[in-house]
């Protein structure tokens, strides 16, 4: 028998004047491999046109539909009504701007990030399109490749008690986009110079090891182990530059 | 909101991670010298003798005259480093509080429990380390009466369980967070400290009842 879903659905739209953020609830018979970007859909075609979320790819690929279900980050294409209780709470991702009511903007707090980080491969050396590509170690290309898997949905930072209590935490998927330039061997840019951008509380020294992000991200990143690695790594060169000091 | 111009150029500091070094290093110091501390009080479950045998040989090395306060002062400078991090702001504290609601994630409420506890052990362990210390030398009969007396029980009853929940979570996350401990080992270790908790409040309680009976 087709369970009947209740949905307590956060509703606000800061846009409009005298609104004010509040629950409200829905009702939905569950279908067979219903996920909750299905279900959603279905309330918006079915019961209320002016419920506003985000979704793009349906495949867990573009990130845009995270948000908090039941309390936890996660994205609601890759979650199966199946898996949750009867009745399922659902609130925008904490920490990004919201633009209403499931919908929150975190290409403005990617950008900040990508800026911060200088999110591109320095080197010094020109390019030059005729010639062939530099080759490059298949492991070392499968580690990059690792950490390049995020898809900027925001689930860490918003899992993220640290994001919480500063919004200049760089957050998980910050420091995880800088360990991927680490480990690539085109950046040529030194411990020290990434010190420069992460060695502080805005960066890993900032991250209190609660470990949700690495819980709650949806692509399974290994985030603790970067994290971990990140601060061993800057600590030990915070530690190099005292001694190396006259 | 994270800023979207530059309007200073701070010079790189080390500061951050010498405070993080420290707060991690006072705090592995404190989680050794606690597990050194249960087995020098435990020892009166074996016999009053050896608990004094072993509390002389601190002070005849003067290890308590001068560890004591050292330690004290450990204590007290962990305190100031990991509070860098608590908030002591109620908008801040309601923040936490409803994020950690809200997750309903074991690390996230452990954390909430190790800042809870840290103000707890300030006080507490601020009162019990004056009181030891200003008392020397440290002898299982003096110790036994202080249990015997209701208020001064009743202050280890609540300041044991903080101190082994206090110390058995930062070990935990000194592993994890410094990448001590992978995430392939975190389930096993976050079971292993879990046992630890368990032993060291067993070994606790068992040596608190021996002092309740001392005499």
């Amino acid at each position: 028998m087709d369970r009947q879903l209740t949905f307590e659905i956060f509703r606000y739209n800061p846009e409009r004047k005298g609104e004010t953020p509040h629950m409200q609830q829905y009702t939905l018979e569950e279908k067979p491999n219903m996920t909750l970007f299905i279900a959603l859909n279905r309330l918006r075609e079915e019961q209320d046109p002016s419920l506003v979320f985000d979704f793009c790819c349906r495949a867990g690929i573009c990130g845009a539909c995270a948000m908090v279900i039941n309390g936890r980050p996660n994205l609601a294409c890759q979650t199966k009504t199946k898996d949750l209780p009867d009745k399922i709470t659902l609130h925008p991702l904490p920490t990004f701007k919201l633009i209403g009511d499931l919908s929150v903007d975190t290409g403005v707090w990617f950008r900040e990030m990508y800026t911060r980080t200088e999110s591109w491969i320095h080197t010094s050396k020109t390019f030059d399109p005729t010639k062939e590509e530099e080759r490059m170690d298949n492991s070392v290309a499968e580690d990059i490749y690792e950490l390049e898997r995020c898809i900027e949905c925001g689930c860490c930072v918003a899992a993220c008690g640290t994001a919480r209590l500063r919004s200049d935490f760089l957050g998980a998927a910050g420091l995880n986009r800088v360990a991927r330039f680490v480990v690539d061997p085109r950046d040529e840019r030194t411990d020290r110079e990434y010190y420069e951008v992460i060695g502080n509380d805005e960066g890993i020294f900032g991250c209190m090891g609660l470990l949700a992000c690495e819980d709650v991200c949806p692509k399974n990143l290994p985030l603790q182990n970067q994290l971990g690695f990140l601060r061993r790594k800057m600590g030990i060169t915070a530690l190099k530059d005292l001694f190396k000091k006259k | 909101m994270m800023k979207t111009y530059t309007s200073s150029v701070p010079g790189v500091s080390r500061l951050d991670a010498g405070l993080d070094w420290l707060q991690m290093l006072t705090g592995a110091s404190l989680i050794l010298f606690m597990w050194c501390h249960m087995m020098l009080v435990s020892s009166v479950v074996i016999s009053p003798n050896l608990m004094n045998a072993i509390a002389h040989f601190f002070e005849a090395t003067f290890m308590a005259q001068v560890g004591g306060p050292l330690i004290f002062l450990t204590f007290l400078v962990h305190f100031a480093l990991a509070a860098r991090k608590i908030p002591f702001r109620v908008e801040g504290q309601s923040t936490i509080w409803q994020h950690a609601k809200m997750m309903k994630h074991r690390d996230t409420w452990l954390w909430v429990v190790q800042a809870v506890t840290a103000m707890i052990i300030l006080i507490l362990g601020s009162i019990h380390m004056w009181t030891v210390l200003n008392d020397l030398p440290i002898t299982a009969a003096k110790s036994a009466a202080r249990m015997q007396h209701f208020w001064w029980f009743l202050f280890y009853m609540v300041l044991l369980p903080c101190v082994e929940l206090h110390v058995s979570v930062g070990f935990y996350r000194i592993g994890v967070k410094w990448g001590f401990v992978k995430a392939d080992q975190r389930k096993g270790f976050k079971r292993f400290e879990s046992t630890l908790f368990t032993i060291f409040m067993v070994i606790g309680i068992i040596t608190l009842i021996r002092f309740l009976m001392f005499g």
